[in-house]
């Protein structure tokens, strides 16, 4: 682990891996990070939210991720199981036209709304950009957090941070470990301060 | 490695392993039985339940049997598309949700790797005009009933139309059609023309019938 420590990393276990490892992908990293690290289990729950989020809360995940698309009605189980099991409820966007058309169905409000490019598309087609507009959107009508994903330069993470995004998800450059992973993390770091 | 003239009975497991395997154990010996190892299941154990999945069905029907990974892929599909076929899995699945990038990619996975492609139309109101889109055609379209995390006594409507409409336009696509969970959902399915049933929730509820509800539905097959 050659992340710096602080407390405003958090640690995701993302879906490839989750579904290739199970729970024991989120049981290994809370291992090995620092003691009370943050783990988002990055599930992106379709259906079946109740299992799902049980499982995460108990492999140790701080936070767990639903989908945006899901049907409304799994998406209202997830945040309600996330507070019965006290983890954060995570919406992630990922192909939502509009991030505030789905929170106005929902029942409850999750903890932090994702906004997100998907990871295949910023590669096929690199013209779609992270809807940074929607992050003043969504924050000026709910008391939410913003989490903005699919961004990996630090201008990106400039950019996000300037637009007011609560937390900026990336993954690409530590995707593979390299001596420069804990540089590249305190980079990052230095930018949303 | 399907036949498109036989139905399919998809039984989808979400238990622990120790619980699975002595579900499987019960289960008849029937080649119109495909496996499903559940997005839960695969959550919680990763390619090792798929691979325990095959392993099970392998020693019951003493030949390697058809295993459905429900990844629900919705992004970077080639990494877990590439890991449960290495664990055996003969078909996956990847959300109709997803960018359409996405979808073609998986497809495309999904052949490279042999095995089936899946795409699972949940929440999709017009099933066919995702398929228009893609660049190539999913061997299996996996139609809904409804919501998982509706009550079980609520309508649920067959998507007759749309298994029509799919089939009348890819005549050689086969169709699955979730959400039904009784014996005479699924004997509508089959007679709407779906290719494969897929049921969970009796399975789940009550593990020791499992041999009772497989022969039952089993009947319901040709």
């Amino acid at each position: 682990m050659q992340l710096p420590t602080s407390e405003r990393i958090l640690i995701e276990a993302g879906t490839p891996l989750i579904k290739i490892y199970g729970t024991d992908a989120v049981w290994q990293i809370k291992k090995i990070a620092p003691p009370g690290a943050y783990i988002v289990a990055d599930s992106k729950c379709a259906d079946l939210a109740s299992r799902e989020v049980q499982m995460m809360a108990k492999a140790g995940a701080s936070s767990a991720t639903c989908l945006g698309v899901a049907p409304i009605e799994t998406i209202d189980s997830f945040i309600e199981e996330c507070q019965r099991f006290n983890i954060d409820s995570m919406i992630d966007m990922m192909n939502v036209e509009s991030a505030l058309a789905v929170l106005k169905k929902l029942k409850k409000l999750p903890d932090v709304v994702m906004l997100h490019r998907g990871v295949d598309e910023s590669e096929f087609s690199k013209e779609k950009q992270i809807p940074y507009y929607q992050i003043k959107q969504i924050k000026g009508n709910y008391n939410v957090l913003v989490a903005v994903a699919g961004g990996d330069t630090i201008r990106e993470v400039q950019r996000a941070i300037l637009n007011d995004a609560d937390i900026v998800v990336v993954w690409k450059n530590f995707y593979q470990p390299s001596s420069q992973t804990s540089q590249l993390a305190k980079s990052f770091l230095e930018e949303i301060k | 490695m399907l036949n498109p003239k036989s139905k399919y009975l998809q039984i989808a497991f979400n238990r622990s392993l120790e619980e699975v395997r002595d579900m499987i154990a019960m289960l008849p010996a029937s080649k119109n039985i495909l496996i499903e190892a559940g997005t839960p299941l695969v959550k919680n154990y990763g390619k090792k339940g798929i691979a325990a999945l095959k392993n099970y069905w392998w020693e019951k029907i003493q030949r390697p049997g058809y295993i459905v990974a429900d990844l629900k892929c919705m992004d970077r599909g080639s990494r877990e598309v590439e890991a449960v076929a290495e664990a055996g899995a003969s078909a996956a699945t990847c959300l109709g949700l997803s960018p359409i990038e996405t979808i073609n990619e998986f497809i495309k996975e999904c052949n490279e790797a042999r095995i089936d492609s899946m795409v699972d139309m949940m929440n999709i109101e017009f099933p066919f005009e995702i398929l228009q889109k893609l660049k190539k055609l999913p061997t299996i379209v996996v139609l809904h009933r409804g919501v998982d995390e509706n009550e079980r006594n609520k309508e649920k409507q067959i998507p007759h139309e749309q298994i029509h409409r799919i089939k009348g336009t890819y005549g050689k696509i086969l169709i699955s059609v979730a959400g039904g969970e009784t014996p005479r959902d699924v004997v509508r399915t089959f007679f709407n023309d779906a290719d494969i049933a897929v049921i969970w929730r009796s399975f789940y509820e009550s593990p020791a019938d499992t041999a009772a509800l497989a022969g039952e539905f089993l009947k319901l097959v040709k």
